[in-house]
């Protein structure tokens, strides 16, 4: 259902207010309860469940804003799945955000071991044959991968004897994973827009030889490059949540690939462009860029998917 | 050629899915083998040709889309416009031969012509009566039209013209030249500058073809040595005509052949199809580097398209797009390089022994690159995108407030 009193621009105000409010913050789960009480984690999931029952055009706004002030939380997941349980208690607690949930973009119960790029999640939903399967991973072996974040490790959790708590068949998994292509193609262009907004607002005030670095002609189209790909993936991701000319739903999979790409690309010039300044860890910039890159990993080969596919339908 | 002439074109308030099924059942049954790139009977077609179906088009109502019907339009929306260019990508026909004329010298005189200039050139430009040529660029002004030098002097009620113009497209076979002059001194920088409507027998202009690196005469010199034209000829007032024609062309940099992601589309499955139908070049499209470097266009096409949409999108609200065509340009142009880069290399083993799509697939695309090498340079170059995103988009400071 799509609320006519409220827009989706709307909301993103209040997104935005809420997640600055739950960066204030030190613990992770105290920042779930905030932005739960804001509805952001709900804002998909039932009314029954707790949830504001919007749909994903409300939940894009937030994992925008998710990305660009770099909560260190796995929100567009924990959207999702309060939406995708409805009807279990799994469901209400995530609206609710008394547990936190992720997805394993990696790994199945079949493998028996599952990488989810956020460790905090308590449970996590993983692939199970041709649907997934929500288990509780609070008590199971995990591995933290720690070399490209250590404060928000990679995790490897092995799957043998794991609880399952609910299941989703293949159809539900397969529009799950869509809505999560363009969640995280948005969280992704988030953080990009918000690395390019500190470079090009460092760049306007840095001055040498007299002159802002704004002034070089080699700063200001290097920064015109990087608003293009920001551009490029806002289109993209606008147009993959729209049908197609024929009312079928469209490949979510170049949006989410060249969001990606392009974020990588966005923020690494803006470390680039913040000088030595940038190299360093108080500069919060390389949190942008490992949650990218951690999104990156988790879908590497998207593209090569992509390509496959159009190969294959000539 | 055989075309439909009378055409039952659809009420655009059936919709544009109507219209775009209209548009898609017409040109699939009307665009001739010979015209289609990816055909074994392709072969370049004459200017006629390419006239006389483009003239068929726009009797299927498919071109001059958005132009009011006074002046030979069909008086539609941007949503229709968009609807058919979407056909119009998706089949590999031949560039239009009066793009000046339709996106460019139509739109200005729409803008600023007199009434009586509008109805002369208009309806003649749709019904491929007339070409046009863009006299902007000059030796020693290219992006920065404040050095223009052609100089138009008032000898009571005719102009007197003295100049010379470069890298004119389609001067030799245009019927008239949208031409910028100015009217006092070069220190003037971009005041007094003068728009005409020049036709191209005038006594006193000499055209010069130059030859371009893909074989062709496409573009040339044209010089203007006291060349008199009457004051109907002129185009607006000096400086308002101008001013109106540049807010004109950021609309049109951001609308002209819209159907450019689905053409590239075209050409990418040209390509595919072109390396499946050739034993030798077929594993090539198992390789994963290759199968990665497809995904890559097909995300960056994907890209073009959002973009296109949400232009149209915009411009439907009565939002102006101002300074955000450059955005578009940008990434078309480089976008199109890339696609030719990958054809090259596919098909750089295509020989004597290859298929036939293969061979037309090579000629195709080879020519393709290297056309495509000026894609980066018209419509402003790549710098002067840049430039105006940082400016004009950014609004980068060039000093500290």
């Amino acid at each position: 259902m799509s609320h006519e009193e409220l827009r989706p621009e709307e909301f993103a105000q209040a997104a935005d207010a809420a997640i600055a409010d739950a960066l204030t913050r030190a613990d992770p789960r105290a920042m779930a309860e905030v932005l739960a009480q804001a509805g952001l984690c709900g804002v998909m999931a039932a009314e029954d469940d707790g949830g504001l029952g919007l749909d994903l055009a409300f939940a894009l706004p937030i994992a925008h804003a998710a990305g660009r002030l770099r909560l260190p939380l796995p929100l567009p997941e924990q959207i999702l799945l309060a939406r995708a349980l409805a009807g279990t208690p799994q469901a209400a607690a995530l609206a609710a955000g008394e547990r936190l949930a992720g997805i394993a973009w990696h790994g199945s119960l079949q493998t028996g071991h599952a990488r989810v790029d956020n460790g905090l999640a308590d449970w996590v939903l993983v692939a199970d044959g041709a649907g997934a399967a929500l288990i509780d991973a609070s008590a199971l072996p995990r591995e933290a991968q720690a070399a490209l974040d250590p404060e928000h490790p990679q995790t490897w959790i092995a799957l043998a004897g794991a609880p399952v708590l609910a299941r989703l068949d293949e159809q539900a998994w397969d529009a799950l994973r869509r809505q999560a292509h363009l969640l995280l193609a948005e969280f992704a262009n988030g953080a990009a827009e918000g690395a390019l907004q500190a470079a090009a607002d460092y760049m306007a005030t840095r001055v040498q030889f007299g002159r802002p670095l704004s002034a070089k002609q080699a700063v200001r189209h290097l920064l015109a490059r990087m608003r293009l790909l920001q551009d490029v993936s806002s289109a993209a991701i606008r147009r993959a949540t729209q049908a197609d000319e024929y009312g079928a739903p469209r490949d979510t999979r170049p949006a989410l690939a060249g969001a990606l790409a392009n974020a990588a690309f966005v923020i690494e010039k803006a470390i680039h462009l913040h000088g030595g300044m940038g190299f360093t860890w108080e500069l919060p910039l390389h949190r942008a860029l490992r949650a990218v890159r951690r999104l990156d990993a988790a879908f590497a080969g998207l593209s090569r998917d992509a390509g496959r596919a159009f190969i294959q339908s000539v | 050629m055989q075309v439909e002439h009378h055409v039952a074109v659809p009420d655009p308030a059936a919709g544009p899915d109507i219209y775009r099924q209209h548009a898609r059942t017409w040109l699939r049954a009307n665009l001739p083998d010979s015209m289609r790139a990816d055909s074994l009977d392709w072969r370049a077609p004459s200017l006629a040709e390419s006239s006389a179906w483009e003239a068929a088009m726009y009797q299927a109502g498919l071109a001059g889309m958005t132009w009011p019907k006074a002046y030979g339009g069909h008086g539609l929306t941007l949503r229709e416009h968009l609807a058919v260019n979407k056909e119009i990508g998706a089949l590999p026909m031949p560039e239009s031969v009066s793009s000046i004329g339709k996106e460019l010298a139509g739109p200005i005189i729409m803008a600023v012509g007199t009434e009586d200039q509008k109805q002369a050139f208009l309806p003649a430009i749709l019904a491929m009566r007339q070409f046009w040529c863009q006299g902007f660029s000059e030796p020693d002004a290219g992006s920065d039209l404040a050095r223009l030098r052609t100089k138009a002097v008032q000898e009571g009620g005719q102009w007197r013209i003295n100049g010379q113009k470069i890298w004119t497209s389609g001067a030799a076979k245009a019927h008239y030249c949208l031409l910028l002059t100015r009217t006092g001194t070069v220190a003037d920088k971009h005041r007094g500058l003068l728009m005409f409507a020049v036709p191209m027998d005038t006594p006193g202009i000499r055209v010069v073809p130059i030859k371009s690196i893909d074989g062709k005469e496409s573009f040339a010199e044209v010089f203007f040595d006291d060349v008199v034209v009457p004051d109907s000829a002129r185009l607006g007032a000096p400086d308002e005509g101008w001013n109106a024609a540049i807010r004109v062309l950021s609309i049109e940099r951001a609308t002209n052949r819209m159907y450019r992601p689905w053409r590239f589309e075209c050409e990418l499955r040209q390509l595919i199809a072109a390396c499946k139908s050739d034993a030798q070049l077929a594993p090539a499209l198992d390789d994963g580097y290759v199968q990665r470097r497809v995904g890559d266009l097909v995300c960056e096409i994907d890209g073009l398209k959002g973009l296109v949409e949400l232009t149209v999108a915009r411009m439907l609200r009565g939002e102006t797009i101002g300074a955000r065509g450059s955005l578009t340009k940008l990434y078309w142009s480089e976008c199109h390089q890339a696609f030719a880069g990958l054809a090259l290399s596919l098909l750089s083993h295509v020989g004597p022994h290859s298929s036939p799509l293969a061979r037309r697939a090579q000629q195709a695309f080879t020519t393709a690159y290297l056309f495509s090498r000026a894609e980066t340079i018209y419509a402003g170059t790549t710098e002067v995108q840049l430039d105006v995103i940082a400016q004009r988009v950014m609004n980068l400071p060039k000093d500290l407030t």
